[in-house]
């Protein structure tokens, strides 16, 4: 039995290997990539880029028509065992679709697998600046109860947003109001990580007017629906939302029969 | 490591003194840039973009009413007035590459045109091998001016020298070989062994930074002291205070509030989580 007065405690807020200079890196991934159905040349420049990392975001984007499977992000290290021909929400890919014509192209981007922290900038890269530069970013995330400082309530539901200052600047310069109005802003001392911020972030270094929205919580039908209420008001304003029209309790019944023990990759 | 201006900020030539934390224990160095920066009044002036880093975002730390500006993972602040940029690090570095971001780091600093290089950061108060408490919390530093980490300016002030340092030893100087780009035999990397006490605290976060910058000619100063994790906000105020008084900021260059010199970022009234539910009781 260790001596509980004699034994150095490990350190709660970070891993040891956190601080260790000489701790060994991962093993290095294949990079990611874009794979798109009619390649060109020249990036994507579309109007609006949406990227639902959420899982109501997910759902709500899903059950939408009339939208043109064009690409995938592909991640080396998310196999494609147990992925249908056709996209389901139990995919695990990124796919990309168009929502709307060329002349005015909305993109949106549906990440249903789960990316390590690690990844994130170089994914972010990849979507944000290079082969895609959008006019405009909105990214669907989730609160994060680990890094909320506040009280979050499972009863409850909750939207905050972030913004880059092209965004905030542009809204006061041009009189164009911001995409999701009446969202407050995500509370000073709590924070988001992984993709999202990541996405957020190369917005903001490369003057992009970008836009985070995270919800509370990750699942069931309140927050479905007030995703889409947020949504419908500007960001889908003139967009085909019929077929969405009651999916909410189908997701909170998805969610609840979902167990998340048994998601194994050794099974497909 | 990339360097990003705000749109219509313009990097300072006088801010040749630049602060910057080491990721520890209790995240002292962290919340001592916080308070200086919130403090000082120092206005941020652009974002660094590293790959090493992982991501994270958020409101305004600052205040004092937060008003949507973002705050992310690697920001440079700058107070003209106190000649001295501050660099804020909000999140880890990737595991393993923690050497390669210092490098980038340095780069960074020298190409910047920095002269003096101000390391925050803190050691486990579970590895102190002499405890003396005879003059309250100690403050430790370890600089370049010497090539024993000696510093006439710090011993002035009382501080005592970081004792675990010897750069002839197997980490600092595996340390000092990586900074300055050697490429070593695998047989002298020193984690093949079981690490040892005398290899903790070259293997810290600051050593790194520390080894980097002085292998690029600038002169480092760390500033060091021992805490345990838990409400480290009185540790970062010891460490704010000795950097001030490291580089003599003038106090009225400080805009406190009614404390006095220093003024609590907003971000703080939270950093802890929020209160406990009472209803409860």
């Amino acid at each position: 039995m260790e001596d509980v007065i004699t034994e150095i405690p490990p350190p709660s807020r970070f891993f040891q290997e956190d601080l260790n200079n000489f701790a060994p890196p991962s093993q290095p991934l294949p990079s990611p990539f874009l794979l798109f159905s009619d390649p060109k040349t020249e990036p994507l420049r579309p109007s609006l880029l949406i990227i639902t990392l959420s899982s109501p975001s997910c759902y709500l984007f899903h059950n939408m028509c009339n939208k043109i499977l064009i690409g995938s992000l592909i991640l080396p290290e998310i196999p494609f065992s147990g992925n249908s021909i056709e996209p389901t929400l139990a995919d695990k890919c990124c796919n990309i679709y168009a929502l709307n014509d060329a002349a005015d192209l909305t993109l949106l981007v549906s990440l249903k697998c789960s990316l390590s922290a690690e990844r994130s900038n170089i994914v972010a890269k990849l979507l944000v600046g290079n082969q895609i530069i959008p006019e405009r970013v909105l990214i669907l995330g989730s609160v994060q109860s680990q890094n909320f400082r506040g009280k979050l309530s499972p009863d409850e539901t909750y939207a905050f947003k972030l913004e880059t200052l092209a965004e905030r600047g542009n809204g006061s310069d041009s009189g164009e109001s911001s995409l999701l109005e009446g969202v407050d802003y995500f509370p000073s001392g709590s924070m988001v990580d992984g993709l999202a911020a990541a996405l957020l972030t190369q917005c903001q270094i490369r003057n992009i007017r970008g836009t985070l929205c995270v919800s509370w919580p990750d699942h069931g039908s309140a927050v479905v629906a007030l995703v889409r209420s947020l949504l419908q008001k500007k960001v889908l304003h003139g967009f085909d939302l019929s077929s969405t029209a009651g999916i909410e309790d189908k997701h909170s019944r998805k969610t609840q029969i979902k167990d998340h023990a048994f998601d194994s990759e050794l099974y497909t | 490591m990339e360097f990003i201006t705000e749109p219509g900020k313009q990097p300072h030539p006088d801010c040749s003194t630049m602060i910057l934390p080491a990721l520890s224990i209790g995240n002292v160095g962290q919340l001592a840039v916080d308070l200086l920066v919130s403090s000082t009044g120092a206005e941020r002036i652009g974002y660094l973009d590293d790959p090493y880093t992982l991501p994270c975002v958020g409101n305004d730390a600052y205040g004092p009413i937060p008003s949507g500006d973002l705050a992310l993972p690697l920001e440079a602040y700058q107070s003209p007035a106190n000649a001295m940029t501050l660099v804020q690090q909000r999140s880890p570095v990737i595991k393993g590459m923690m050497v390669e971001y210092a490098k980038n780091m340095a780069e960074f600093a020298a190409a910047s045109g920095k002269k003096h290089v101000v390391i925050l950061s803190s050691l486990e108060f579970a590895r102190w091998q002499r405890i003396d408490m005879s003059s309250g919390l100690q403050i430790y530093y370890l600089s370049s001016s010497n090539t024993d980490g000696t510093d006439d300016s710090c011993a002035q002030l009382g501080w005592r020298r970081l004792q675990d340092y010897d750069p002839t030893q197997r980490s600092w100087n595996y340390l000092s070989s990586l900074a300055q780009g050697s490429t070593m035999q695998e047989s002298t990397l020193p984690f093949e062994d079981e690490p040892e006490e005398e290899d903790y605290c070259a293997s810290l976060p600051f050593a790194a930074l520390f080894s980097c910058l002085k292998a690029k000619g600038l002169k480092v100063t760390c500033i060091l002291c021992y805490c345990s994790e838990g409400d480290n906000m009185a540790d970062s105020f010891e460490l704010a205070e000795a950097a001030s008084k490291l580089l003599q900021l003038k106090p009225d260059n400080f805009i406190g509030g009614d404390d006095g010199k220093w003024r609590i970022p907003f971000s703080w009234k939270t950093v802890y989580g929020p209160p406990p539910d009472l209803s409860m009781f």
